[in-house]
């Protein structure tokens, strides 16, 4: 609610033509019932002419278009608030999620996440387009209308006064119960886009094992529950205009008693003031009644706003980066891993009290059991993530004291699954070189380098055939020969390489060994390593177990020092030997 | 309207709610018109000294009509929004169960994102069609209608004054809004679908993003994205409001004109002067039923538009459908013998094959390997013994019965797969494996996962979305575990092992090999060792079989796949 209201009156001056709008409406609306008052009485009463009315008449028009006018204008403003609301919401997410790495990528469900950038954003509106005009305009409205009758028979505009603040209370009332539900609803939103999206991707999965229909009894049921959690907050809703109907019948039945009253029995007021109180009084009454049917719309907003701000407050250790120079230096930077640990979450992601130092130019390769912390030790070197203690070292300085974009210019990753873009093969390899102008030789070059030359020379549209998730499935070596391509193009000094060699056919095998010892040259290469060809010819192999440094040095060293190395060499050569 | 055919048949499903609701607000919308009659009537009777009876007879009527009116739009507004939500969850079930016959091939075609921009954003615009689109014209038609009738009691021009504000306000200025609305409508769709392709794709790839420095350019198409979609909805928010303002004047000036024209009426003695303010208070409240209608053509056009694209998918799905209709149940023995004869198979909108006349045959009980390069073809094999994609000539047969005729869920029952990506949900680790059946008890699963090597996973353990907290080689172990614990007759490995150490490698092939002793086996293999136990081997390169035979078979013929090997072991020694 907070965060919406001082949104609200930080748009001044939307707020300052938003009340005077709402005065001249309010206005219109008194004149409007008197001048309809009076052509009534002195047609009926008075028995005058027609043409006694005419410039009356003439008036009422002018006041409908008046009031025409400034209605619109007045929905006008709250639309452009509420545009400027939804604006801001969306891009504080946007920057948040860019600035929040592990929040971003692995936690939760990132159908979640679309849907709240979306459709929860979306729900900001009505707060600004339909409640906060509408209270202005009522606050406005009613004050001017109370006026009106205070001036044309003060015991209605008492009767009024007296009623009217029972809108609000119960209003408050209820929709104290409203916001809890509302919220409630939100969250059945959110769960059945993240259900949907998921059971979506795992569709095939659920189909092979005969879950198809059974999942579709599961998105039933959470739309049935969608249904029951809306059908809650909206019965509160329902309740609370019958008991606002209920309020205001009071109201105009009091009021109506009492001008009748007076007009039959006591005849102490005149028809003018009678019919003109009996005009006003249902509109007073509506007025106050859409503030409550708008604060409904309104209360979805707060539970969004809510939704967002929870999200905007979760966030992991921050990663501020410096401004050290670090391009001028020639050749790969010496890199240091200083106690370094990170947790994050249940134990899957943990790794204790790293020690390690690699000379520029050297081969690493890091190795241990699945689930050991290997690619986390990875993504906390290229920067990814922000370590729970200890450092990672670039030439003996803390690695976020340099400049963000010159450490991601030395570096390339390549990853067990590269993601590829929705975009055409050239784009996707392009990518390494944000903002250069690459030469279609040099594109051409990357691209025979990595073994990808046959596979586009099938294609009818060679290079320019759209890949990922809209276009073309790409096998998994076919992925990797594309990160390749990137690291061709880029020739970067620092390659971190997450399990190379694994699962891909031994075409691609072969280009990666041979593309690896050419990319070396000029590297500093850290790999994720499986291979016992890739081990043996590192300067540095680092075994890894549950997250602990258990031995460093080079294949030989661990042969004679460490046990569990051995062990693990001794079943990788039975593997090959089965 | 046709786009709509097929909402409107699924909103009819369960319609007692509509009916109930269309009752009610009728019975509201006629009793606001009857309350103002009667305050206007009272107020100018009163004038005129009636006996005090008279009026309280009216008074009486008028609170009758208030607490009605009050009871009904509540009975209308439960009732309404029920049936809406009925609808809703319909579709939305409908939806999915249409989707399911397009699997495989479905991410091929359109973006995930964008799926579900479809399903949850559309589905929910069509939630307004029923009350929004369809049911305020029945109630305001009915309402203006009677009270038109009433009117006629007493002066025929007054109304026809009402005849032609309805007629204006009621059909005129919506359609007319309609049609300028149909372009922002579609745009807005477009543009969501958009904004929600573009987040997915930036949470999705955003490691990748921020290593190759595209985030802010990213975040920046994304901002851009997002505030064109902000402006195209300001503009029908303004539409809108302009839509309402003129209908909401016209409406203005028929009672203005009713006030003109009965003021003159009363004149010249045509009318009594007692009715003239209650016909004025009448044509001010009859419009208020109108008012809705200035909502119903963008209503409309967003329910058209959503549909279309809903429907688009279906469409797509139910000619899927017809080709796989002739289903067939058949019984399959324990091991069922498959035979693959002469087999085409191109991607949709491909011009290369991706298999090219394959033959083979696996008997029952027999244990296949299926090898060769990247791309060669084998993931593809396996999907169409699966049963996920169809060949685009040649036959599949299962124990002499077509494939293509069989009944899929029965058929699935008897397979244990392991594919190259096996998805998990957002979970524990025991909804996941409860995948492979209801029943299974957890003893059998903490077994099974020892097998695997995945002792340290507990079974409440929570997986992420797609096993984001799982590493590749545990995905492909729970993946097996999943499998052993289906116990299908059938099993298809997809390169079931290829993230895993060779030591745990080799202990869970033997016991997944062990556990399918009886089975018929298709494995798919990236590595050429411990093939030596299969009965057959099949080495395909570029979509044909260029060899088969078993493994010493092979060896000797010193042929692609002795080549194959000969690499293998220099890139391991």
């Amino acid at each position: 609610m907070k965060q919406l209201k001082d949104i609200a009156k930080k748009q001044k001056k939307d707020t300052y033509s938003l009340s005077f709008t709402a005065f001249v409406i309010g206005a219109m609306t008194v004149t409007q019932a008197l001048l309809i008052v009076s052509i009534v009485m002195l047609i009926f009463l008075e028995e005058k002419p027609f043409s006694d009315v005419i410039s009356q008449l003439a008036a009422l028009l002018v006041v409908f278009i008046v009031r025409g006018i400034f209605s619109y204008i007045h929905g006008k403003i709250g639309i452009g608030m509420a545009s400027k609301a939804k604006k801001q919401f969306r891009e504080s997410l946007l920057t948040h999620y860019s600035h929040n790495p592990i929040q971003t990528s692995i936690k939760g469900q990132s159908g979640k996440r679309v849907t709240l950038v979306t459709d929860v954003v979306d729900e900001i509106d009505p707060y600004f387009s339909k409640y906060y005009p509408q209270r202005i305009l009522s606050s406005i409205a009613a004050l001017i209308l109370l006026a009106a009758v205070f001036w044309q028979n003060w015991l209605s505009g008492l009767i009024m006064l007296v009623t009217a603040p029972l809108i609000p209370i119960f209003m408050i009332i209820i929709g104290k119960k409203t916001e809890k539900k509302a919220l409630q609803q939100l969250d059945n939103l959110t769960a059945l886009a993240g259900k949907f999206l998921d059971s979506l991707q795992g569709l095939i999965t659920l189909k092979l094992f005969g879950k198809g229909r059974e999942e579709a009894a599961a998105i039933k049921q959470s739309s049935v529950d969608y249904r029951t959690a809306t059908m809650d907050v909206l019965k509160f809703a329902f309740l609370s205009s019958l008991v606002l109907e209920l309020i205001s019948m009071l109201g105009i039945a009091l009021i109506a008693l009492e001008v009748g009253l007076r007009l039959v029995v006591y005849q102490n007021i005149s028809f003018f003031a009678a019919f003109f109180v009996l005009a006003i009084a249902p509109e007073f009454y509506k007025t106050l009644k859409d503030v409550g049917s708008a604060f409904h719309a309104g209360k979805g907003s707060i539970a969004a706003a809510k939704k967002i701000v929870e999200e905007l407050a979760e966030s992991d250790q921050t990663i501020t980066w410096g401004n050290e120079r670090l391009s001028q230096i020639a050749g790969p930077p010496s890199i240091g891993l200083n106690n370094l640990s990170f947790t994050y979450g249940e134990d899957h992601f943990s790794l204790q009290g790293i020690q390690a130092t690699f000379e520029p130019y050297s081969q690493i390769a890091i190795v241990g059991a699945s689930g050991s912390g290997k690619t986390s030790l990875l993504h906390l070197i290229a920067g990814m993530y922000a370590p729970s203690t200890g450092e990672v070292l670039i030439n003996k300085q803390s690695l976020f004291t340099y400049d963000e974009g010159e450490w991601f210019d030395k570096l390339i990753y390549i990853s067990q699954d590269p993601y590829i873009f929705s975009g055409t093969i050239k784009d996707n390899i392009l990518i390494a070189c944000p903002g250069k102008n690459i030469s279609e030789e040099a594109l051409n070059y990357a691209i025979e380098k990595a073994g990808l030359t046959e596979l586009i020379d099938q294609l009818e549209d060679g290079a320019n055939t759209v890949i990922g998730e809209g276009g073309r499935g790409l096998s998994g070596g076919e992925k990797q020969r594309i990160a390749l391509a990137r690291a061709f193009l880029k020739r970067p000094s620092i390659i971190l390489f997450d399990e190379p060699t694994v699962g891909l056919d031994l075409y691609t095998e072969s280009i990666l060994q041979q593309s690896i010892q050419e990319l070396a040259q000029n590297a500093t290469i850290i790999t994720v390593a499986h291979r016992l060809h890739t081990i043996k010819q590192a300067d540095c192999i680092l075994y890894l177990e549950k997250g602990t440094l258990i031995g460093k040095g080079t294949h030989e060293e661990l042969m004679e020092n460490t046990e569990d190395y051995l062990t693990m060499l001794k079943e990788q050569q039975g593997g090959m030997a089965g | 309207m046709t786009e709509l055919k097929s909402v409107i048949k699924l909103m009819f499903i369960e319609r007692k709610d509509m009916y109930i609701s269309v009752f009610f607000g009728v019975f509201a919308g006629i009793s606001t018109v009857a309350v103002f009659a009667i305050s206007g009537y009272i107020v100018s009777k009163a004038a005129l000294l009636p006996p005090l009876y008279i009026l309280t007879i009216f008074v009486a009527l008028l609170k009758l009509f208030t607490v009605i009116r009050a009871f009904s739009k509540y009975a209308e507004r439960y009732y309404s929004h029920k049936a809406t939500f009925t609808i809703l969850s319909n579709v939305r079930t409908y939806f999915f169960t249409k989707l399911e016959g397009l699997a495989p091939s479905l991410f091929q075609r359109f973006r995930s994102g964008d799926l579900l921009a479809r399903v949850v954003g559309d589905v929910e615009s069509l939630q307004h069609f029923f009350l929004r689109v369809i049911y305020p014209p029945i109630v305001m038609l009915v309402v203006f209608l009677t009270t038109i009738i009433f009117t006629t009691l007493f002066s025929l021009p007054v109304a026809l004054v009402l005849l032609t504000g309805l007629i204006l306000t009621g059909f005129c200025i919506p359609l007319i809004f309609a049609i300028k609305q149909r372009g922002i409508q579609s745009n807005i769709r477009q543009l969501r679908a958009q904004l929600s392709t573009d987040t997915t794709e930036f949470l999705y790839g955003f490691l990748d993003l921020k290593l190759y420095r595209k985030v802010p350019l990213k975040e920046k198409a994304l901002r851009r994205t997002s505030d064109v979609y902000i402006g195209e909805q300001k503009d029908r928010g303004k539409q809108e409001q302009l839509n309402f303002a003129v209908n909401h004047w016209v409406s203005l000036v028929t009672s203005w004109s009713v006030l003109a024209l009965g003021a003159y009426l009363v004149s010249a003695n045509e009318l009594d002067g007692v009715f003239l303010a209650m016909l004025v208070l009448v044509s001010l409240t009859v419009f208020e039923t109108a008012t809705p209608m200035t909502e119903a053509p963008s209503y409309f056009e967003d329910a058209r538009n959503a549909s279309t694209r809903l429907f688009s998918i279906i469409d797509e799905a139910e000619n899927e459908q017809e080709r796989k209709n002739k289903n067939k149940v058949v019984d399959l023995q324990k091991a069922p013998e498959i035979e693959c004869a002469n087999v085409d198979f191109y991607f949709p909108g491909e011009d290369r094959p991706t298999l090219a006349n394959v033959s083979l045959r696996l008997p029952s009980g027999s244990k296949t390997a299926i090898v060769g390069p990247s791309g060669c073809g084998k993931s593809a094999l396996l999907h169409l013994l699966l049963k996920l994609y169809s060949p685009s000539s040649g036959t599949i047969t299962v124990q002499g019965q077509l494939l293509a005729d069989l009944d899929e869920d029965q058929f699935w029952e008897n397979i244990s797969p392991v594919l190259q990506s096996n998805h998990f949900f957002y979970g524990t680790v025991r909804d996941n494996l409860k995948l492979a059946g209801e029943h299974i008890s957890d003893k059998e699963m903490n077994e099974v996962l020892s097998w695997v090597k995945l002792d340290h996973l507990s079974l409440g353990a929570t997986i992420l979305e797609k096993g984001a907290n799982l590493s590749g080689g545990e995905q492909q172990r729970l993946a097996i575990a999943r499998a052993i614990l289906k116990k299908g007759s059938l099993l298809f490995l997809d390169e079931p092992t290829s993230s895993v150490d060779p030591i745990t490698e080799q202990r869970v092939m033997n016991k997944l090999f062990t556990q399918a002793k009886g089975s018929t086996v298709v494995l798919i293999s990236h590595k050429l060792t411990g093939l030596e136990q299969m009965d057959q081997i099949i080495v395909m390169d570029k979509g044909t079989i260029i060899e088969t035979g078993t493994y010493p078979e092979l060896i000797k013929r010193k042929g692609y796949f002795y080549q194959m090997k000969q690499i293998e072991k220099s890139v391991f020694l």
